[in-house]
């Protein structure tokens, strides 16, 4: 989760989001130079230093057109590594099906049992001391860690989006569709999300929680919740 | 007197740029002192370009010294008096050919101090209205923001230990219970 006036990423989670969290450094460099380029070139024009002899020159359309391309070369690249990397092929060891409603999450597990919950956001009148409002709910996600876990996302009603942004994962919920993402979560711990897509008056008040454990202790609770 | 004074630097300069560099100092007849232009003789004012130099001075031609017998005698040639310069011929014809002097045409201006005092104005206008809204239309905030709740929920973040990469977990020394330094 985040810290109160974070402006940054919260830390990564999964290896994926390590490369997303570096290819946002470089990008925002680009950014930055380009802004720092334009702002220089804004002084000059202001203090009457660049004429159009400097503009209307042959030699400078080869510049202003050379350049941006080899920006956005320099974006596209390791834009599209990642893109590619987190489309492979991973052999997940468990699959979790993700359902959004208005305004709850549903998740079933049903590889080894029949495990089905519903996840409600706990209501901040009810929330014990020291817990988190708005983003603790009744059951959380449970998976286990350093495991690749597919995920398939959808809607019963209207379109819901399941994000975990320390996780990097963001995957619209479509009824009538399936859509799958996938994740790795590298360390034991309890990472929070909200519903990432306008879906009615309580689109605020569905959060998601994953909680990642060891095998064992997953093994445990799969155990106990199919239980109940 | 201030508010007429703001109103010809701002609401002239949303009408006519010359009328707001004239409201900034820039403009008007500085340039032309000791020669008058005017085609109906009396009015200063600035003169058309094409015009300068086709209207003859109605004082007729500048009075010059005239020497028979040009020496190297100092007393001969006096310099100028204070004012001399100005109605001196190069002087004049400098004024005939160019309207400004490059002292004159690179002078700053004060507009700076119109747009500092329009920023500032604007930013107090703005927390005015900031702390009229905090006061008056905001409800109070959530008891979670108290103290008492702030320090449990810190704790709770500490021990299950939320972004201990970079974030907050890892500036706590768990060993000494303390904040790192």
């Amino acid at each position: 989760m985040a810290n109160h006036s974070q402006l940054t990423f919260q830390d990564a989670s999964s290896p994926v989001m390590e490369e997303l969290m570096g290819f946002h450094d470089h990008a925002l460099m680009v950014a930055l130079s380009i802004c720092s380029l334009v702002l220089y070139l804004l002084t000059l024009m202001l203090t009457e230093k660049l004429t159009s002899n400097t503009v209307n020159a042959q030699a400078i359309e080869l510049v202003w057109t050379i350049l941006p391309a080899m920006v956005l070369i320099m974006l596209a690249l390791p834009s599209l590594r990642i893109l590619y990397m987190m489309d492979e092929i991973n052999e997940p060891d468990l699959t979790l099906k993700a359902i959004g409603h208005q305004w709850y999450w549903s998740y079933e597990y049903t590889d080894l049992k029949d495990l089905t919950f519903d996840s409600y956001m706990i209501p901040t009148t009810d929330l014990p001391l020291g817990h988190f409002r708005l983003l603790e709910v009744d059951h959380r996600v449970v998976v286990p860690m350093s495991s690749s876990i597919r995920v398939i996302v959808t809607a019963d009603d209207v379109l819901h989006s399941w994000a975990v942004p320390s996780l990097g994962v963001k995957t619209d919920a479509i009824p009538g569709r399936l859509n799958q993402t996938s994740f790795l979560a590298s360390r034991p711990g309890v990472f929070y999300g909200q519903c990432s897509e306008i879906c009615g008056a309580n689109h605020s008040f569905m959060p998601i929680v994953v909680e990642s454990t060891p095998l064992a202790n997953f093994e445990s609770w799969s155990t106990l919740m199919s239980s109940q | 007197m201030l508010a007429s004074r703001v109103f010809s630097l701002v609401g002239r300069r949303s009408i006519s740029t010359s009328l707001c560099l004239r409201a900034h100092g820039h403009g008007g007849s500085g340039g032309r002192r000791g020669i008058k232009h005017s085609l109906e003789g009396g009015s200063t004012g600035i003169c058309p370009g094409w015009a300068v130099g086709a209207v003859p001075s109605q004082e007729g031609p500048p009075e010059l010294l005239f020497f028979p017998q040009l020496s190297l005698d100092p007393w001969q040639c006096p310099g100028p008096e204070l004012g001399e310069w100005e109605a001196s011929l190069p002087w004049q014809v400098y004024r005939i050919k160019f309207n400004e002097t490059y002292a004159e045409m690179n002078k700053g201006t004060n507009e700076w101090k119109t747009i500092l005092g329009g920023v500032l104005f604007f930013l107090g206008l703005t927390g005015i209205i900031l702390i009229w809204q905090k006061h008056f239309m905001y409800a109070p905030a959530p008891h979670t923001f108290s103290d008492e709740w702030l320090s449990a929920q810190t704790k709770r973040m500490l021990d299950m230990r939320v972004n201990p990469v970079q974030g907050i977990t890892a500036q706590w020394d768990f060993d000494k219970n303390e904040w790192k330094k």
